[in-house]
């Protein structure tokens, strides 16, 4: 799919973000052919497929985690390349990853200001400013209204949702122009998943962040979504927008294109192969 | 909101202690080991002679314990140190004995060689992906067998260059003549205070710099740590070159004491005594946890029931079955105190 067929729907909003025919093999397992996703500013976009369609692999290449093997990341009309996950933080593309990537064995503070720490001068040596992460975390964290015993605790010594919130609260902590969330409601029962949602909604009409959701099934997300690309054994099979369309009509859809499209693409790298 | 789980039963509320003070309990069980002995050897054991034997003793397995215990905390270890231990000494004590190199000089080298030993190391480890039990059991024999061949496995006699060697292990004090305050008196105490000054830099460097932060996370969490930007291949090469010269120079420290190189100083049953101490001094071997304070702990518990049990008539062979099981019970512990932790989760 090509970027012209990606229907404008912020059309006053600057594109922020566009991953180019991104393609990616691990050994012989072909993870990614030629993927093209377009974000607006203050968008939200939820990428949707099955297990092992390819969404994490895509988004661990914006966040430096992966290498792509051919096709671009642009940022902001520049063209941009990550090494590493420390690359692209520092270009504003924080990521919650499903793992949450927090560190048991660390306070809720160190670990909001893992990578970023704060450091002051003592007799000339670089060491941690740990009240003042301490302080800043607690303050941080009350303004999102987490609820967590003490910003003191060891990580591993949490609920999941309280894990999760506090990924998440550290991901938008340096606002972030890109906000890429790997399954944010996995974890979370009903009211935490709520929560987390709420933040997200604040997030884009307050912030105008850009938001990458990486979903399981659509429906979970259908109201805070502008947009749904679908991923399909390493290719996006359809993008669509939710103003346009219900979400029956969705389902309709993703039902009869992704045989379609699946058999288009199988068909497509046989050929190519023989 | 998160519920804790109070510990109930006794044994539970035991290890809930335990796992809070982890050194603490270590320490504990030190005293009850230097009290045993003392009652047993009639007084003998705190007589300044033989305190300083135990506190050599101390100070050289703890410069390798605490190297021991950074590198256990990222999920690595390193059985080459006893390697390292030999080889730089011996480059100081050759460059000595062909140049005739100050021997600051050759220590100089000598470390700066073994921190290269440990940079090998690590860079083995990460980049073809050995494990390091693995790859420093390779480099172990290769350093024990480069320095076997080096002099014709001869020791060399180095010579005696004040005030380095005193301030380097050399005990010049004379009970007799010499107050403890004097500078004979304080530098018999040399290798102890550079293990304590060491302690005490790496308790700083593990709860008060990133690279500490970062040490922890990479063995806590290597994925997590590497998805959020730690760069963990940098932490752990970084940290192979601090036990690469930590054992370097503990040989330093040991060959200033004897004035003599001896290829054969650092047999691997060193290398083992330094991981026993670091158990002991409560570090996971599962990475993610560990104290400098706890591996200087656990040395001297080492080197207390080593030289306690030849002291109290024991052969050396004896103290090693107490060793052993020594090892194993806080091992154990380590294992149950780890449980409690993780059940504490709800």
């Amino acid at each position: 799919m090509s970027a012209a067929d990606i229907p404008a729907l912020h059309t006053d909003s600057p594109v922020i973000l566009e991953m180019r025919r991104i393609s990616k093999t691990f050994g012989a397992v072909t993870a990614l052919v030629d993927v093209s996703i377009r974000l607006r500013q203050g968008e939200v976009l939820a990428l949707v497929g099955d297990n092992g369609a390819g969404k994490s692999t895509l988004i661990k290449i914006l966040s430096g985690f992966h290498q792509p093997d051919s096709g671009t990341i642009v940022l902001d009309g520049k063209e941009v390349h990550f090494g590493s996950p420390r690359e692209a933080r520092a270009h504003g593309i924080e990521t919650v990853y499903q793992d949450l990537a927090l560190i048991g064995d660390l306070s809720v503070y160190h670990n909001m200001f893992m990578g970023r720490e704060y450091h002051k001068r003592i007799l000339g040596l670089k060491l941690l400013d740990n009240r003042k992460m301490r302080d800043l975390a607690e303050t941080y964290l009350g303004t999102l209204g987490i609820n967590i015993p003490s910003v003191n605790s060891k990580v591993e010594l949490l609920s999941g949702g309280q894990r999760q919130s506090v990924a998440v609260a550290r991901s938008i902590y340096s606002s972030p122009t890109v906000l890429v969330l790997d399954e944010p409601l996995a974890a979370l029962g009903v009211r935490e998943g709520a929560n987390v949602l709420g933040l997200i909604q604040n997030l884009r009409r307050e912030r105008k962040v850009s938001i990458i959701l990486i979903v399981h099934s659509y429906n979970q997300v259908f109201e805070v979504c502008d947009r749904i690309n679908f991923l399909h054994s390493g290719e996006i099979v359809m993008d669509a927008s939710t103003s346009e369309t219900t979400e029956e009509e969705l389902i309709r859809i993703v039902k009869s294109g992704l045989g379609r499209d699946a058999i288009a693409a199988a068909a497509g790298r046989l050929s190519s192969e023989t | 909101m998160v519920g804790i789980k109070k510990p109930t039963t006794f044994w539970e509320r035991l290890l809930f202690l335990l796992s809070r003070h982890r050194e603490a309990s270590i320490a504990v069980i030190a005293l009850l080991l230097v009290t045993y002995f003392q009652v047993g050897s009639n007084g003998q054991f705190l007589n300044v002679q033989f305190l300083g034997v135990v506190l050599r003793d101390t100070s050289r397995l703890a410069l390798i314990a605490v190297a021991e215990v950074m590198l256990m905390i990222t999920g690595e270890i390193d059985l080459s140190v006893s390697g390292t231990f030999s080889l730089a000494p011996y480059v100081m004590a050759l460059m000595s004995a062909i140049w005739g190199t100050p021997l600051a000089v050759g220590a100089l080298v000598g470390v700066a060689l073994s921190v290269l030993v440990g940079a090998a190391n690590g860079l083995i480890t990460v980049r073809f992906r050995v494990p390091s039990l693995i790859t420093t059991v390779g480099t172990l024999f290769l350093l024990q067998g480069v320095v076997v061949s080096i002099y014709n496995s001869q020791p060399i006699v180095t010579p005696v260059e004040q005030p380095f060697n005193a301030i380097f292990g050399q005990s010049l004090l004379d009970p007799r003549n010499d107050s403890i305050f004097s500078w004979h008196g304080i530098t018999a105490f040399s290798p102890l205070l550079w293990a304590v000054f060491v302690i005490l830099a790496m308790t700083l460097v593990l709860h008060r710099t990133t690279f500490g932060l970062h040490t922890v996370a990479t063995g806590s969490n290597i994925v997590g740590a590497r998805e959020i930007g730690v760069r963990t291949n940098r932490i752990k090469v970084y940290n192979f070159m601090i036990a690469g010269g930590f054992a370097g120079f503990a040989g330093i420290l040991n060959t200033c004491q004897f004035s003599s190189a001896d290829p054969a100083a650092g047999g691997p049953f060193l290398t083992l005594q330094a991981i026993a101490a670091a158990v002991i001094g409560g570090t996971s071997l599962l990475g993610g946890s560990g104290t400098a304070i706890g591996a200087l702990i656990g040395a001297f518990v080492v080197a207390t029931l080593n030289n306690g049990l030849v002291m109290m008539g024991a052969q050396a062979t004896v103290s090693d079955i107490y060793l052993g099981a020594g090892i194993l019970a806080a091992m154990i512990l380590n294992v149950q105190v780890d449980r409690i932790r993780a059940r504490r989760r709800i």
